[in-house]
């Protein structure tokens, strides 16, 4: 052994790390939000929710995982043209979502507003889901306006993002079932 | 020569370690702790207490004797001691001590203590108790009485009385400090708590006789309390009857 | 004027962040059609977001990092000397050294608002507040206190001499780690700021309903928690990082000192429970704001719900602020015995053991209003506990025992926590046996255990630290016999206001009272008394520290002779921390062993 193998872990080695565990400590937030939703109203899902909307937004969702996913892969091979088309994809895919929810929000106002017990849950899981959205959508736009000089340059910022992206999708995989399916 | 050194640090340590716990315990046993016990569950609840003190002075006089002995007799001002890193015996013989006593607490006083406090689950007498900001009401179901923030809560001597304890605003907690009885009070939920008052008392004579508020429910929270009185039987059915022809 | 520019600029862009994201949320109310859309609940908490991102860019963000986001070159604060401590600056030691003095700050003004609490209970009646200022300054006290419990060591010597210790550079993200600190200053103005807006009664448990219906200061405290979790994940995440993939060559597991270990554990304490205290005060916020019942039993809601969810954080948080304690009386009860610390493994095992046990105990808050089948399984966890807590002891006695102690000021302090722990712990254990608790449940028994614990184990663990590592930071000696005159003066001052709170507790005297019974009079005239003694024991300490700091004597590198890295260097540690990079070799407690040696710095090199 010689002094000068120091401790030197790379820079992106470090940031892998820290990303995963970020990751998992906001995992500890949304389980809090499902244990208190089965803790106060059990299995309950009201009559009106919009199956609908919920089914076509969570397929959205999904889609725009798909879309980030070719992102980070054009990003890698610095494909640019291509990289640019589908970040752009998943923002427009998230905005869809969060307009979605927003028609979920503005029938559930209605429906089961705040003031109700199911309502309470439901709009402090979505409502929390969509903020971690829009961050997410912060940071992919921070990486879209980063790629326009050069992307080859900034491959962490796109696979922090996109793996930060697809974590939020996991989430709604999660509250979906809990919120409209569980019965 | 070191050898004999040891062992007799060993030694004085052991002396001191069982005179600070001879003496400890004989503090702790003619100590009492509580204020006068009125009820069948302060029984219990100091028992509790003072087995737990009676289990906690060797713990105290052996780690006071080790420590003090080493601060007394270890001070050097230079040198590196003997790198000694372990001990089997010492280390497992604290683990199997430390453990033995935290298991043995679990079982008593722990859940012999709570099978004692749910013994007797049948009462005689059902008062309903209602706390609000800042105050208690008490209504005495069966006997067609009920009172809001009086000046004082008389009970019968001897007799099973079960608290349903509710609230109708924030979180309060049902306090009599001299049956050492406490139960939160909860907005949408009944509590309830039994106990059995075993001496005849009242709030003038000895301040423990008091209902008191212990969870921080705002302003008022150190004054919400109303005075308890216990008397025998006879003498609460009159005062029954004389609260009913007053309402 | 340059000095001060960084935090102007952080006031600026936080005041105007907090206009537009209350702005925000008044036309929110406006357009929903709310009567008064003007509602200071709202404005608080709309606020409170955009708030916090100004103040961050402004602070330093912006410049030393965030242009970057958008192509721009950075423009980071060169600061010099002294002026660094008020930037955004990303150097560990730096950060340290904000963080500690900090804290101290706040220590001191929390432990003045106890002297007026001391005050008002000299005697029994209305002495010098209304009960509604008392219960204010009483739960300002707790929660600012708790705050400084938990994040000051961690905060100052994990940053400072975690990395030294363990011979990297740095932290493993500097610029979080700067931004870790930089929330902390909002917590507390926060906090304060809730006088102006009618106080908190809540004390620090904060139980709705009482915290949905009281005052609006109620909400910045909900505020200045949910800030100072994120703060901690974020610091969680870079100590976890930074102990487990930056450790020198050759610093194995088994090698790592245990305070090291202690930061570790404390991190990820903090780090895998802080959401769930968020969560339970975003949840009373929306029940203020939005109107949700989660806790409102009319709505169907149950108040126990939030006991649940905050205990949950909160009993991992007790331990958050014991573990850097025990890890910082571990290393010094080593390296000022000449011997190596006894049971190594054991005591890392007791660390852990505890880590992991936190997480199951939290209901033994919540004793007397738990359905009764969850009693049993509380109170046999918490009981548990005590074992791997003993291992901690079993560590420190097997160490002092045949040792060649020098009573230096940190190892008096060491000491200290040992006794003082020692009866706040066993009397946890009165408190975790439910008959016993029934009584003593909210009453200053309880009170005495807690101060017991976190003031005469953690903070003197925290003075124990500051007078182990002052030469370390500052390149100056103190007065050792001002460090010995503190340590005396504090430990009799704590017992004797702390030891009578017990009988005042067993006397029927319950807590967060503004007010008691003429009879409990003595007990508490002799407590606040004893209390302002030992508040005065720590004018010596802050005499001794600033004189030493400007003029101190100059401390050698390694004034008490310890293999540990951080003593390996110059003091202060330069700005990568060390000339060359170190390889550790051996044990980090060899005393009295031959040829022992834990590090080599630089000149040797070998196969
Ligand atoms: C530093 C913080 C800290 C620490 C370390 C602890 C440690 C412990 N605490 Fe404490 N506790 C608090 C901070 C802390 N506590 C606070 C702030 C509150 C009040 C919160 C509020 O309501 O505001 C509180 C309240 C509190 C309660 C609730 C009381 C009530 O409100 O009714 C209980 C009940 O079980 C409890 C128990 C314990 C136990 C069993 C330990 C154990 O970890 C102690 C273990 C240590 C020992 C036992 C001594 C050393 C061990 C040995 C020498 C080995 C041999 C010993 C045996 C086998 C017994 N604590
Ligand atoms: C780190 C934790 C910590 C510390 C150090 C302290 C320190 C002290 N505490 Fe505190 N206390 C708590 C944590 C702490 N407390 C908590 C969590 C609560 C519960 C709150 C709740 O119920 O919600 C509480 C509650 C509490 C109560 C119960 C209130 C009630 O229930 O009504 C009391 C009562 O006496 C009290 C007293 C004291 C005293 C006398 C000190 C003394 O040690 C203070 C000593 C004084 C100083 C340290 C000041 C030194 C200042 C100077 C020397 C001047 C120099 C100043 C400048 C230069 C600015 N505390
Ligand atoms: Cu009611 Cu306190
Ligand atoms: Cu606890």
């Amino acid at each position: 052994m010689t002094t000068s193998d120091h401790v030197v872990v790379s820079k992106l080695t470090l940031d892998r790390f820290g990303l995963w565990l970020f990751i998992l400590s906001e995992t500890g937030l949304f389980v809090a939000l499902l244990a208190a939703r089965f803790y106060l109203t059990g299995f309950e899902v009201p009559e009106e929710a919009n199956q609908v909307v919920a089914l076509t937004i969570t397929s959205i969702l999904l889609a725009s995982s798909g879309t980030a996913y070719l992102a980070e892969v054009a990003s890698r091979f610095g494909d640019s043209a291509l990289f640019r088309k589908a970040m752009m994809a998943t923002l427009l895919l998230g905005l869809v979502f969060l307009v979605g929810v927003g028609v979920e929000w503005s029938e559930a106002f209605h429906a089961f507003p705040p003031s109700t017990l199911y309502g309470s849950s439901f709009f402090f899981m979505t409502g929390m889901h969509a903020f971690h959205v829009l961050t997410g959508m912060i940071f992919l736009g921070i990486v879209y306006r980063m790629s326009r000089g050069a992307p080859a340059s900034h491959k962490w910022p796109v696979e922090a993002s996109v793996k930060y992206w697809h974590f939020v999708d996991v989430v709604w995989v999660f509250f979906y079932p809990a919120l409209y399916l569980i019965n | 020569m070191r050898r004999t050194g040891r062992r007799r640090d060993l030694i004085i340590t052991g002396i001191v370690f069982v005179a600070l716990t001879v003496a400890g315990e004989f503090w702790v046993i003619r100590t009492d702790f509580h204020p006068m016990p009125a009820s069948r569950e302060a029984g219990i609840v100091d028992g509790a207490f003072d087995l737990l003190m009676v289990l906690s002075v060797p713990v105290f006089a052996f780690v006071i004797a080790v420590l003090g002995y080493a601060l007394a007799r270890f001070r050097v001002s230079h040198g590196d001691a003997d790198p000694v890193r372990h001990d089997p015996r010492f280390m497992w013989g604290w683990l199997v001590v430390s453990a033995g006593l935290a298991i043995f607490s679990i079982f008593n006083p722990g859940f012999k203590g709570l099978e004692e406090l749910r013994a007797e689950p049948n009462a005689d007498l059902v008062i309903g108790v209602t706390a609000e900001q800042w105050n208690w009401s008490f209504s005495f179901e069966e006997e067609g009485l009920t009172l809001e923030d009086p000046e004082e809560l008389v009970l019968p001597v001897d007799t099973r009385i079960a608290f349903e304890v509710t609230s109708v605003d924030v979180i309060h907690s049902f306090w009599i400090p001299a049956f050492r009885i406490k139960v939160d009070a909860i907005p949408g939920q009944v509590e309830t708590v039994l106990t059995t008052p075993t001496v005849t008392g009242e709030y003038e004579a000895n301040p423990m006789f008091r209902v008191q508020c212990a969870e921080m429910c705002g302003t008022g929270h150190a004054r919400m309390s109303t005075a308890v009185r216990v008397v025998d039987q006879d003498e609460f059915d009159a005062w029954l009857t004389g609260m009913r022809a007053d309402a | 004027m340059r000095a001060i520019a960084p935090l102007a600029k952080g006031l600026g862009g936080g005041i105007l962040g907090y206009a537009i994201g209350g702005g925000i949320f008044v036309g929110i109310r406006a357009l929903a059609g709310a009567g008064q859309p003007w509602d200071l609940t709202t404005v608080l908490v709309g606020g409170w977001l955009f708030g916090l991102v100004g103040w961050l860019l402004g602070v330093g963000v912006w410049a030393h990092w965030a242009r970057a986001w958008f192509g721009w070159p950075l423009r980071p604060y060169e600061r010099t000397g002294w002026q660094r401590y008020f930037a955004f600056d990303t150097d560990h030691k730096v950060i340290g050294i904000q963080y500690l003095i900090t804290f101290l700050g706040m220590f001191f003004l929390a432990g003045l608002l106890a002297v007026l609490m001391r005050t008002e209970l000299m005697s029994s009646g209305r002495d010098v507040m209304s009960p509604a200022t008392y219960n204010s300054v009483m739960s300002l006290h707790g929660t600012v206190m708790v705050f400084v419990a938990i994040a000051t060591i961690i905060g100052a010597f994990g940053n400072y001499v975690v990395p030294l210790m363990i011979g990297a550079e740095d932290m493993a993200f500097p610029k979080l780690n700067a931004l870790s600190y930089w929330m902390i200053p909002p917590v507390f103005i926060f906090l304060f700021a809730s006088f102006f807006v009618g106080g908190y009664d809540s004390g620090w448990t904060a139980y709705p309903p009482l915290s949905v219906t009281n005052e609006p200061g109620q909400v910045l405290f909900g505020l200045a928690f949910i800030t100072i979790g994120l703060s901690s994940i974020i610091g969680g995440v870079n100590f976890i990082t930074t102990i487990v993939k930056m450790r020198a060559p050759g610093l194995t597991w088994g090698r790592l000192p245990i305070f090291v270990w202690s930061i570790l554990l404390t991190a990820i304490l903090a780090y895998l429970f802080s959401q769930f205290v968020a969560v339970a005060m975003i949840m009373i916020i929306l029940e203020r704001v939005v109107g949700t019942v989660f806790f409102t039993a009319d709505g169907g809601g149950q108040p126990l719900l939030y006991q649940h969810i905050f205990w949950f954080y909160s009993h991992p948080a007790v331990y958050v602020m014991i573990l850097p304690a025990w890890g910082v009386i571990l290393e010094v009860i080593s390296h000022c015995s000449r011997k190596p610390l006894f049971a190594y493994k054991w005591a890392v095992g007791g660390l852990i053991g505890v880590t992991s046990m936190s997480a199951i105990v939290w209901a033994h808050h919540m004793f007397t209003a738990v359905p009764e089948p969850l009693k049993e399984p509380f109170l046999a966890t918490t009981e548990l506990i005590s074992i791997p807590t003993g291992l901690v002891f079993l560590s420190a006695l097997g160490t002092l025992w045949q040792g060649r102690l020098r009573m230096t000021v940190p190892m008096l302090f060491s000491v200290g926590v040992l006794f003082n722990f020692l009866i706040g712990g066993l009397t946890g254990v009165f408190l975790a046996d439910v008959p016993a608790d029934v009584q003593l449940h909210d009453t200053y028994f309880v009170v005495g255990h807690f101060h017991y614990v976190i003031v005469g184990g953690g903070i003197f663990g925290l003075f124990a630290a500051i007078y182990y590592w002052f030469p370390k930071m500052t390149g100056r000696m103190y007065s050792s016999r001002l460090g010995k005159l503190h340590f005396w003066l504090a430990i009799i001052g704590f017992n004797l206001t702390f030891l009578p709170m017990f009988m005042a507790g067993l006397q029927g005297m319950n807590r967060r009272i503004a007010d008691y019974l003429p009879y409990l009079e003595p007990v508490n005239r002799w407590v606040s008394l004893a209390g302002f003694f030992f508040g005065a024991s720590f004018l010596v300490f802050i005499w001794n520290y600033i004189r030493s700091w400007r003029i101190g004597e100059r401390a050698p590198d390694n004034p008490w002779n310890a293999y540990t890295l951080e003593w390996q260097t110059s003091s202060p540690p330069p700005l990568h921390n060390f000339s060359q990079p170190p390889v550790v070799v051996g044990d980090p407690y060899c005393y009295g062993e031959e040829d022992a040696e834990h590090a080599v710095v630089g000149e040797r090199v070998e196969a």
